[in-house]
């Protein structure tokens, strides 16, 4: 009894001179995990990494997220994510501290993820989409990373939901040899019952020194129009133009641009999506992709089919920046997949899926126009915990 | 024959049992909203506003994984199953967009937790209100 009394006391004292956060020194411990094993028909369709031989790596994905609640408006979270397509390396995917300004206004500062897709910000928790991956003709950016900050601001207009969700940044993709600056974007998205509406715009300024992957590899583009510089001038082209071109297609210095729209609808036995992407542009070293997506699924209680279609295709100037483009870096590229899946929930947190994909390339980068076509069998465990 | 009307039996009993068990969302009763809609309740325990009508803080708790009062308000109130519901988390817990309500144990936990704290809400088998909690919704 005496116990029971100093307890109330206690606990009626702490409730009204602390304003103690309900949930405080909590430490959340949040992971996935995906176990992808895959085997194309034969090589004469290229995607990266996989091929006729099988692989498990390529779609093994671990990611390990702590988050931990400061006080009432903050957290602080980071989440290390290793990838098998990237020999399990472990990167910090994210790390980030968030306030809470206000009910409708999250602010972020710290690595996030930029938001240029449908399902950025969940593009490797593979148990929260159907496909054993995104498809890559649309899901094509090489980085997914920025350091900056962010704002959220959360608001409904007549039966909508909507979020607004606004970012500044820089990011050096590691041994890329490029320094992506400026880098800022805007994504809304919104919700109504079963549907939603999502649309984002993101813009960057290259710097490169030349070296890494990709500054190197533009270096080497540029070196190579100074090398054919006979064969250019002789199909049509001028000295001034060949000049004018070298500085076009050198990246350090350039602004780029993507934008990507997206429709959702779900009704629990019926969901449809359809994602179209527009981007990186602007620049001839990198032609503007125009990539889409349309995807139907139904769900049978624990088992959900699944079917996609996805293309891309990469737009090329004209004149001299267009031969350039088709001769000299090999910017023709057009592709496209039906892919063909099922989804079982074996419980709350995992799932089993199936995929088969057929690929079509038209154009590939290196080899223009060819006209293959070849298979790719997946299968892949997904779970969260 | 016998066993016919035996079974016949079951059935209503366990009819009956199934439209009894009814759910009820509480607050504390120092809390001072009445009652709220469906549609606030969700959004609250989706993570979409984090207040009450009254403009109050609110903080969503859930029983555990499994109970039975937790797989009706899944379905009756959030209109979702327990792997749609994971699947939807999933997308905002690792991106710093939200976490779900805790897990906060069987019917006479919440209940305790939601007397203590106003900013609490939860749900529980109708059968267990008492008065420390108040009722706002009921299905």
């Amino acid at each position: 009894m005496r116990l029971k009394l100093a307890a109330a006391i206690l606990s009626s004292t702490f409730l009204t001179t602390t304003p103690v956060s309900t949930f405080a020194n909590d430490l959340n411990i949040n992971g996935f995990l995906s176990v992808g094993a895959s085997m194309m028909d034969d090589n004469k369709v290229q995607i990266d990494g996989y091929d006729d031989q099988g692989g498990f790596k390529q779609d093994t994905i671990l990611g390990l997220q702590v988050s931990k609640q400061v006080n009432d408006s903050t957290t602080v979270t980071g989440q290390l994510v290793s990838r098998g397509a990237d020999d399990y390396n472990t990167e910090s995917a994210w790390a980030y501290a968030s306030y809470s300004a206000s009910d409708d206004l999250d602010l972020r500062m710290g690595r996030l993820r930029v938001p240029f897709y449908y399902y950025s910000d969940f593009l490797e928790v593979g148990y929260a989409y159907d496909w054993v991956r995104p498809p890559a003709e649309v899901y094509a950016v090489p980085f997914s990373s920025v350091d900056g900050v962010d704002a959220t601001y959360r608001f409904s207009l007549g039966n909508w939901d909507n979020s607004a969700q606004l970012y500044y940044g820089r990011f050096s993709p590691s041994s890329s040899g490029v320094d992506l600056k400026n880098f800022a974007g805007l994504a809304l998205s919104g919700q109504s019952g079963d549907l939603s509406l999502r649309a984002s715009y993101h813009r960057l300024e290259i710097e490169s020194d030349g070296t890494g992957t990709f500054g190197a590899t533009n270096a080497a583009a540029v070196a190579g129009i100074e090398a054919t510089r006979a064969i250019i001038t002789a199909s049509g082209f001028t000295d001034a133009q060949v000049d004018n071109a070298k500085e076009d297609f050198t990246l350090s210095g350039q602004e780029i641009g993507f934008y990507g729209i997206a429709a959702g609808y779900d009704n629990g036995e019926y969901s449809a999506i359809a994602e179209y992407t527009q981007g990186f542009g602007d620049v001839p070293f990198l032609p503007t992709a125009n990539s889409m997506l349309v995807k139907f699924a139904k769900r049978f209680d624990t088992l959900t089919t699944h079917i996609t279609y996805t293309s891309t295709e990469n737009e090329l100037d004209s004149g001299i920046n267009e031969f350039i483009q088709e001769n000299i870096i090999q910017a023709k590229d057009k592709q496209s997949s039906i892919i063909v899946g099922a989804r079982y929930d074996y419980d709350d947190s995992s799932a089993l899926k199936f995929e088969v994909q057929q690929l079509t390339e038209d154009m590939r980068p290196g080899a223009g126009e060819i006209d293959e076509t070849g298979m790719l069998y997946s299968v892949a465990i997904d779970v969260v915990f | 024959m016998k066993s016919v009307k035996s079974l016949l039996f079951c059935i209503s009993l366990f009819a009956s049992a199934i439209t009894m068990a009814e759910t009820a969302v509480i607050v504390s009763a120092s809390n001072a909203n009445s009652t709220i809609d469906k549609a606030t309740i969700a959004k609250i325990f989706l993570g979409k506003s984090k207040s009450f009508p009254d403009g109050s803080a609110a903080t969503p708790i859930d029983q555990n994984e499994g109970s039975a009062a937790r797989d009706s308000f899944n379905s009756a109130v959030l209109g979702k199953s327990a792997s749609q519901l994971k699947s939807y988390w999933s997308r905002l817990i690792f991106t710093g967009k939200g976490t779900p309500p805790k897990q906060s144990g069987n019917d006479a936990d919440v209940k305790a937790m939601v007397a203590g704290n106003a900013k609490l809400i939860g749900y529980i088998d109708a059968s267990a209100v008492d008065e420390s909690v108040k009722v706002v919704h009921k299905f």
